[in-house]
């Protein structure tokens, strides 16, 4: 392993940890903030064999099940860029605790070209995500400054990602330095913005899946084309 | 320098916080305005190129004004994050626009949303924010008041309702010349309560007849209350949570009043889903009784063969319209379908169906907005491309908010097609029981005389009708006074006894018979329906070791299944010293 100025070494540790910490302290409040509002529930009998847990578990897979979510089936496209794009940044947070913690585990330079591919394609994706928000007036329409704000930051994150993966503090620390400062801007910025949404996600989604689960809704029951 | 708000939009936001739940609050908080909702809406894909149809443009309506106030970065830096409170009553009639006219709650897009959005659910909460300071449209502030002040949302007086069911009754009478036939009224202890719709006394009432028909070859104990018959719920629609929990604990205390054992509903959409499955959440409280769609019913019938029908009475080409609450909110995909194969000979799907099928454009209460009809009709041409692709000439749905909906498509689309609720698909294929009169010589009763004691004047008269037509002689007496001064006039060689009798009970009336010497032979079959709820089957053998009776010599539940009775009633009497004499 190559040896690190001491500026490399506080911001990939412990500024980290700080940065970590107040996300998690914010998340904490938020998460209690939302068990303050009462949970609706449904006292109806459930419809025939329905089950409200069987629902819930469906709802929260169906994010993996593309063929069961009409959008997703309508759009197989923009569901693989998710795909992609999401696997990108999940690799890039998870690069960001071995860098410092475990750097051998992606010291391969196999695993190191892997990664940067992946962040590169999760790049290539983010532009035209990026592209999409400005050119369709749909979704222009919807747009604020923090949805193109967030998704420019992930793109530039995903692109120091692709320089900061060789991990080679020896060849310069400029792109370890310039991801790792993203990094913890990240994790203060993430908790305000739309990037958050990983935190309401599963509770929206085990909602809406206990409710439909309970009225035989979910699992659902898919539009099957009409017989010949 | 601070905006000045209005008077309405002020008590709106101090009412926001009132009708945030967990669930909400999620859903508003949770969308990333990925706009893979966008097209999964018939408003959208009806009016290309303008987004303020889309999903989440309308949803964030909503959004914004809940960002400027509950948000965190929302109220701490709103243009971020495009939060905006209101503030004009210029604003709340936009909101208005969108909330009531440009969206039907179908949940469509909700079931399309990644993130579990559920967009139907808060464009509900946002109408009955608006609907609280009286921002609505004029029919559905008609409708609401209806609904809170004559108990029905179609403003029908009692009188006219309990008229209509009695044209009805000797329309069927006379259709099927049977003069058993009855639409009862306030019967209690029955097996169903049937609640309807009002739009069937007003404009459709042959519907309640059809019905009426299949409950009674089906030999159902039902009847129809008198007050709280009406299981819509414009509550729903306006987002009145009081209103909505008012309308259902009307027709849950109905059912209540008539201890009926089950609560059928008539086909209709938003009456089902606000009956059946938010009424309980509204009022706060479970409901001891069952509830079901009349679809499910007819289609128990057919399976249990309580009735027969021969699907080629219906030949021609029909497809099925899902509505949207029955399905999509409520699970109801299959049993409609079955029904439909079972009556008709050619039954197709149009698609997409099920949970994707896409709005009658009727929905939401869209009915009752006139200003938004050339709106909803631009936007039902969605709809009509479906129905015309089936080749179908009848659309089939389950909900007469869907039938005034498609309707109105067929007729402005021009499609070649007409639109049928199921009971009338059910009704047309019903093969009625031909009474071949039994030949004399082969009556097995011939020459009995039965009494027929019970209270209720269609259970005699059915049971009476029953005796008669196996060649015996009846009586009958509606307490156990008359009762007894029946028998000692004129001592009957059996009687069927109902335990349930006012003043003096059926209990005590057998007690009495047992230990007179004169009687205590005298063969007993109690027909009854002493049940509780706990337990709807009545285990008659605890209930006589409990109050210590003799066994009489027969037993039988009601609703009164013909076959047993007569078995039953033949068995009594020839095991009695009087039948073997």
């Amino acid at each position: 392993m190559h040896a690190i100025s001491p500026q490399l070494a506080l911001i990939q540790d412990e500024l980290q940890i700080a940065a970590l910490t107040f996300m998690a302290t914010v998340y904490g409040l938020k998460i209690r903030w939302i068990l303050r509002f009462r949970a609706g529930r449904d006292r109806q009998a459930p419809t025939g064999d329905a089950d409200a847990a069987r629902g819930a578990r469906y709802s929260l897979a169906a994010i993996a099940m593309p063929w069961a979510m009409p959008s997703a089936r309508r759009h197989p496209l923009l569901y693989f860029q998710f795909v992609v794009f999401h696997l990108a940044v999940a690799a890039s947070i998870a690069m960001s605790f071995l860098i410092p913690y475990a750097p051998q585990a992606i010291a391969h330079p196999m695993i190191v070209r892997g990664l940067q591919a992946l962040f590169a394609a999760g790049l290539a994706v983010g532009l035209l995500r990026l592209t999409r928000r400005l050119r369709d007036p749909y979704v222009r329409a919807i747009s604020t400054p923090d949805d193109y704000f967030s998704l420019a930051l992930l793109l530039v994150w995903l692109a120091l990602s692709i320089l900061a993966a060789p991990n080679r503090p020896d060849l310069g620390e400029g792109p370890l330095l310039a991801y790792f400062l993203l990094t913890a801007f990240l994790l203060v910025y993430v908790p305000f913005s739309k990037i958050s949404h990983y935190i309401y996600y599963p509770f929206a989604r085990w909602y809406l899946g206990r409710t439909l689960g309970h009225r035989g809704v979910y699992p659902l029951k898919r539009s099957r084309p009409a017989q010949a | 320098m601070e905006q000045v708000r209005s008077w309405k939009a002020q008590r709106i936001v101090e009412r926001l916080s009132q009708k945030l739940t967990r669930q909400i609050l999620l859903s508003l908080e949770a969308c990333v305005h990925c706009g893979l909702c966008t097209d999964q809406c018939h408003y959208v894909l009806a009016n290309p190129g303008d987004v303020t149809y889309a999903p989440a443009y309308k949803a964030d309506k909503i959004r914004k004004f809940f960002k400027a106030h509950w948000d965190w970065t929302g109220r701490a830096f709103p243009w971020w994050v495009g939060a905006r409170s209101l503030y004009s009553d210029e604003e709340l009639e936009d909101l208005k626009d969108t909330v009531f006219g440009k969206c039907t709650n179908c949940r469509r897009c909700s079931l399309a949303c990644p993130m579990g959005v559920d967009m139907a659910t808060f464009n509900r909460m946002a109408r009955g924010l608006l609907s609280w300071v009286g921002v609505m449209p004029e029919g559905v502030a008609v409708v609401a008041k209806d609904q809170w002040e004559i108990g029905n949302q179609m403003g029908v007086l009692k009188e006219d309702y309990l008229e209509t069911l009695k044209w009805m009754e000797e329309e069927l009478q006379e259709e099927y010349h049977d003069p058993t036939i009855r639409i009862p009224i306030d019967q209690p202890d029955c097996n169903v309560v049937y609640a309807i719709n009002p739009r069937e006394v007003k404009y459709d009432p042959r519907t309640i007849a059809e019905a009426a028909a299949i409950f009674h070859f089906a030999g159902e104990s039902w009847t129809m209350p008198s007050e709280g018959w009406d299981m819509t719920n414009f509550g729903l629609f306006n987002g009145d949570d009081e209103l909505a929990a008012a309308a259902a604990a009307r027709v849950y205390d109905a059912v209540e009043r008539l201890r009926g054992k089950k609560l059928v509903m008539s086909e209709c959409g938003h009456g089902y889903r606000s009956t059946r499955c938010e009424g309980p959440n509204w009022l706060g409280r479970e409901v001891p009784f069952e509830m079901e769609s009349s679809v499910v019913t007819m289609l128990r019938y057919i399976r249990e063969g309580r009735i027969k029908v021969d699907p080629s009475r219906n030949p021609e080409p029909v497809t099925y319209h899902d509505s949207c609450n029955n399905a999509r909110s409520c699970g109801m995909f299959e049993e409609p379908r079955e029904l439909l194969r079972l009556v008709c000979l050619d039954f197709r799907e149009m698609y997409p169906n099920r949970a994707e099928n896409y709005c009658c454009t009727g929905g939401g209460g869209a009915m009752s907005m006139s200003e938004y009809a050339p709106r909803r009709l631009r936007s039902a041409r969605i709809k009509a491309e479906q129905l015309r692709a089936t080749g179908a000439k009848i659309v089939a749905t389950s909900c007469h908010n869907c039938v005034d909906g498609l309707y109105d498509l067929i007729r402005h689309y021009k499609l070649d097609m007409q639109v049928k609720l199921l009971v009338s698909l059910v009704a047309n294929a019903l093969v009625v029981p031909v009474r071949v009169p039994v030949p004399a010589a082969r009556r097995p009763l011939e020459g009995r005389t039965i009494l027929v004691i019970d209270d209720e004047p269609d259970v005699r008269l059915y049971l009476s009708k029953i005796f008669a037509e196996q060649g015996c002689e009846v009586m009958d007496a509606p307490d156990a006074n008359q009762a007894m001064r029946a028998i000692k006039a004129r001592k009957p060689d059996l009687i069927t006894l109902d335990l349930v009798l006012p003043r003096k009970t059926g209990e005590k009336l057998y007690w009495e018979l047992r230990r007179d010497p004169e009687y205590q032979d005298l063969p007993v079959v109690v027909v009854s329906g002493y049940a509780s709820i706990e337990s709807p089957r009545i285990d008659f053998h605890g209930f006589l070791r409990e109050k210590g009776l003799p066994e009489p010599e027969g037993f039988i539940e009601k609703p009164v299944d013909v076959e047993r009775l007569l078995e039953t009633v033949r068995c009594a009497l020839q095991n009695s010293r009087r039948g073997q004499a």
